[in-house]
């Protein structure tokens, strides 16, 4: 399946660049992810809670950045799977100015989504990865323009291990928890899981 | 044999279920399922330029979206062509979901899935296409122009081309002594059962194999097509016909892109799906009939004898064409009806427009065919001025012409070869009955009181119970039940009573201890459908020579333990006992237990099958020949359709000033052969008058220029009420028996419906003194006609 699309940012291309790469900004605009944790250079590993309705299940995975050209682009690898199925995919992301310390974000993803996850419409996971990539940059949109801080360490006690980062608290759930709960990987990767979810309240049903 | 249950009128085994609303129809199964709703084209022609779903997502339940780029495999080619023919050059069936192309109003494009029914069609709702309308080609004669194409690769829009002739029609027409040219119409009508289609299907992820339920008239064909399409062993589908709540021909039409769709979904979902056709679904996305235009070129002599006939006719056959030529080809063979034609040639076009498919709706193509047969008469008649009852005496195959060879190949492949009937002693029936003879007299009383009344009549014959074939599957268990199953599904009409008479009576049981299913995969693999009045007589008939097979071993079984010659034994009440030796006799259940030896006694009767308590030592216990259980099993495969027949006579009264026509009497001679259930016909007959009386003044399909069906609804509509069909149906059986089957039956199903328009256009023609070509007839149209022969 191929999705991409494009997002336009409120930051010069380097600051997005930084952004994009740091972990402490990534855990809390990952729609849905509640840990990521440093497992090597450029790769994280991460847990997201993904919840539809009353249903929620956990789902984990890995992504690894690799063929980075600061800043203009790199590609991420992510994987994921929850008990319903499995997706993986790579995501080709390319930076450029928009003029007035604005930046163009344009991606493409192939993702192969396993198990019942594929069972869903492909145009349904690709609509899934489309608002889950706008909602991711829009939180990243956020985080750059100021209306989202970043905590420089996080202060509260008890601290975490090295390298892990956690999200704040929970937003309130509600209807878009189907939306925000489900990302595994970074940004469009997260699709299948996203969906995948919905198939693991079917399985639980059964 | 015994007749005790065979020809008696007695009430329906299944009515008392139905009417204490114990039926178990499709949407009364599977409250755990999913619900499929499906996004369906609004335009009649379009490409589809995009698919947009991402405002569905936010409808909490939704579980998956599907387009035709989610298809795999054989569910991404088109549906199949069912009845392919060597003429239907141009065949071209829909894909179970639009791909890039829309080719009427109600295709489906999308399928959506959620928690339930409200859910589904609140997503359906918000998925966004973007058509991009082609022009649309609606109406016969827009499809004869072919100005555009429904299909790019269909010149003229014609699927098929086809001639049959016998004789030399042009030579008979150009020595006949009178010839005249009618044009014809008959506009588009549907089946509309009370209940839709409806498919659940349930995956066993764990034994790896499917059920599903349908609302349909073929579980066996369905099942065939689902195992191709999902690739599938055809052992691991089941499909079960639950209650269905009408047929009439819309329903033998598989499989219906849903019923591929709704399973597949199922087996990917890991769930059980539902899905339920509501009624506007109904009107644009299943099934339509009867739309034809007729011009016809007929000569005769100076008493009316038909010398040759020449008739050319378009048939419109919607978008697609995946049930091929069966009612056109039926049009041109059955248009002949009771009579001589002479020589005789008829060639049809197939047409495509971009409107829904045709699939034959009870009568299947004899309506029109009728119409043009019997408004030929009425012509005749009126030309040379002679009764219009003489004109039909005088062109009738005579009794002693029986087997009548018309050369002519019929919708089942075979010749058109009528069996049975006696049409002159049908006609003289119809007569006495209506009191044609006086009706003069009636007219002139009604005239005196301002009132104006016509008289009119139809005949027809009807290819019924057509192959290859059915089978039967009878079971005596020990308590002395017996269980019947044919595969054949059952729509309302009565087959669980019909057949339990007839097995009742072959076995010499209480009709009581007969249970019959039908339609159930599980029960018989090998059917056909249930479709061209084809149950009685075949399904009937292999009951028949099952239940023979399973008396012939129970008296065996029982002479053996009675140490009695099976000749000299007889069955009554579900006991076998020797004639004139009384007290020598053996339960049916007896027999039972004894024809399957046993190791193991799990009751006191079983004791009495163990290997110590029975049998030869010489022999096996279970002999070479022979096999454990008192079952028999067998099939009908007639060489041929067998021919039914009727007539039938209406009068009716035409309001001056409105024009509505009233139907005053309603006159019905039948001939089905040898009548199993009276009351089951006379329910058959009623059910088919009344939707004769829809399509002569009621039924149509609005569409306009664009192709959008204008009365998709109950509201517009006009399904005759109680109120505008006859209050009482007038029928005389005459039974001539079928020589093609062993109970001398033959369909009836149909029969009702046939000549309802060509009636009572005869009689409103006589009452009126206008020349009707095209029915229905609707108040205004007649009363416009009115005007147009006022203004000359």
């Amino acid at each position: 399946m191929k999705v991409s699309g494009e997002a336009t940012l409120h930051a010069p291309v380097d600051r997005v660049w930084r952004a994009l790469n740091d972990p402490a900004v990534l855990v809390r605009t990952i729609p849905g992810c509640e840990r990521l944790e440093t497992t090597g250079a450029d790769a994280y590993s991460m847990t997201v809670t993904a919840g539809v309705a009353a249903v929620k299940g956990t789902y984990t995975g890995e992504v690894a950045l690799s063929d980075k050209k600061e800043p203009h682009s790199f590609v991420m690898t992510a994987s994921g799977a929850g008990a319903p199925g499995t997706v993986r995919t790579d995501v080709r992301v390319l930076l450029d100015p928009a003029g007035d310390s604005q930046t163009l974000v344009r991606y493409d993803a192939d993702a192969v989504v396993g198990g019942m996850v594929a069972g869903v419409g492909q145009r349904m996971l690709a609509a899934v990865g489309r608002r889950m990539a706008a909602e991711f940059f829009a939180a990243v949109d956020d985080v750059l323009s100021g209306k989202e801080a970043v905590p420089a360490e996080t202060a509260a006690a008890p601290a975490p291990p090295a390298g892990v980062f956690s999200a704040p608290a929970p937003v309130a759930a509600g209807q878009d928890t189907f939306l925000r709960g489900v990302l595994v990987g970074a940004v469009v990767a997260l699709a299948g899981v996203l969906v995948g979810t919905a198939v693991g309240r079917i399985g639980r049903r059964c | 044999m015994s007749t005790r249950w065979f020809g008696q009128p007695i009430p329906r085994v299944e009515d008392e279920r139905l009417l204490r609303g114990a039926g178990a129809y499709l949407d009364d199964l599977g409250h755990d399922a999913l619900a499929a709703a499906f996004v369906r084209s609004p335009h009649a022609h379009a490409r589809i330029t995009d698919v947009d779903v991402s405002a569905a997502l936010d409808v909490e339940g939704l579980v998956a979206i599907y387009t035709y780029d989610d298809l795999p495999d054989r569910l991404a080619e088109p549906l199949p062509l069912l009845i392919p023919h060597p003429t239907l050059t141009h065949g071209r069936t829909p894909y179970a979901l639009a791909r890039d192309k829309v080719h009427h109003v109600g295709a489906p494009v999308a399928m959506v899935v959620a928690e339930d029914r409200y859910l589904a069609e609140d997503a359906a709702e918000r998925i966004a296409v973007r058509y991009e309308p082609l022009p649309a080609v609606v109406g016969i004669a827009a499809a004869r122009a072919a100005a555009h194409l429904v299909h790019e690769d269909v010149p003229g829009n014609l699927a098929a081309r086809m001639t049959q002739s016998t004789g030399d029609v042009d030579a008979a027409l150009a020595a006949a002594p009178h010839v005249l040219s009618l044009d014809l119409a008959i506009e588009r009508s549907a089946s509309t059962p009370l209940e839709g289609r409806g498919v659940l299907a349930r995956w066993d992820a764990e034994a790896r194999r499917m059920r599903i339920w349908s609302s349909t008239q073929t579980s066996t064909g369905v099942r065939a097509a689902v195992a191709a399409k999902l690739d599938l062993p055809l052992v691991d589908v089941d499909v079960i016909t639950p209650d269905v709540g009408g047929g009439f021909g819309v329903k033998i039409m598989h499989p219906w892109p849903e019923e591929v769709l709704v399973p597949w979904a199922a087996r990917l979902l890991a769930r059980p799906v539902k899905f339920v056709e509501d009624r506007r679904e109904h009107f644009v996305a299943s099934a339509h009939e009867r739309g034809q235009l007729h011009s016809v070129r007929v000569g005769f002599d100076d008493d009316g004898r038909l010398l040759g006939l020449d008739v050319r006719f378009w048939h419109d056959h919607g978008a697609f064409i995946p049930y091929g030529l069966i009612v056109p080809i039926i049009t041109s063979t059955q248009l002949l009806g009771p009579y001589k034609p002479g020589a005789y040639r008829v060639t049809f076009d197939s047409l495509y427009t971009n409107t829904v498919i045709v699939t034959p709706y009870r009568g299947a193509g004899r309506p029109q065919g009728v119409f043009v047969m019997e408004r030929v008469m009425d012509a005749i008649a009126r030309e040379l001025g002679l009764d219009r009852t003489t004109v039909r005496e005088r062109n009738f195959i005579e009794p002693h012409e029986m087997p009548y060879d018309h050369g002519l190949v019929f919708q089942d492949g075979r010749p058109l070869i009528y069996d049975s009937g006696d049409f002159p002693a049908s006609l003289a029936k119809l007569k006495q009955l209506v009191g044609w003879d006086d009706f003069e007299q009636a007219r002139e009383t009604a005239r005196a009181e301002g009132r104006r009344i016509g008289i009119g009549l139809a005949c027809y014959v009807e290819g019924t119970g057509v192959g290859p074939y059915e089978g039967g599957h009878v079971v005596i268990e020990t308590s002395g039940k017996v269980k019947v199953a044919t595969g054949l599904t059952s729509q309302g009409q009565g087959h669980q009573t019909v057949f339990a008479q007839i097995v009742a009576d072959e076995l010499g049981v209480p009709l009581d201890d007969v249970e019959v299913v039908t339609g159930d995969t599980r029960r018989f693999g090998y059917a056909v459908g249930t479709f061209a009045s084809r149950a009685a007589v075949m399904s009937g008939s292999a009951i028949a020579l099952a239940a023979r097979a399973a008396k012939e071993k129970a008296l065996r079984v029982a002479g053996d333990a009675l140490e009695a010659n099976p000749d000299d034994l007889e069955i009554v009440d579900g006991v076998v006992r020797v004639v004139g030796a009384p007290g020598a006799e053996i339960s049916l259940g007896t027999v039972a237990v004894l024809s399957n030896p046993l190791r193991y006694a799990f009751d006191t009767a079983a004791q009495a099958a163990t290997q110590f308590a029975s049998g030869d030592p010489a022999k096996p216990p279970v002999p070479e020949d022979d096999e454990p259980g008192l079952e028999g099993r067998d099939y009908f495969s007639p060489m041929q359709s067998t021919f039914a027949n009727g007539m039938h006579a209406v009068v009716v009264e035409t309001d001056p000033d409105t024009a509505e026509v009233k139907i005053l009497r309603y006159c019905v001679v039948h001939d089905c052969g040898t009548l199993i259930n009276p009351r089951i016909v006379e329910g058959q007959i009623h059910g088919g008058v009344a939707q004769g009386v829809a399509g002569a003044l009621y039924e149509r399909m609005a569409y306009d220029d664009a192709g959008q069906l204008q009365n998709a609804s109950f509201m517009d509509f006009l399904m005759p009420y109680a109120s505008e069909v006859p209050s009482s149906v007038e029928i005389d059986h005459l039974e001539t028996p079928s020589p093609m089957n062993p109970l001398g039956i033959k369909g009836a199903g149909e029969a009702g419906v046939i000549p309802g328009a060509a009636a009572i256009a005869s009689a409103i023609e006589d009452a009126e003194g206008i020349v009707l070509t095209s029915m229905p007839i609707s108040p205004s149209e007649l009363w416009e006609l009115r005007r147009s022969k006022e203004t000359g």
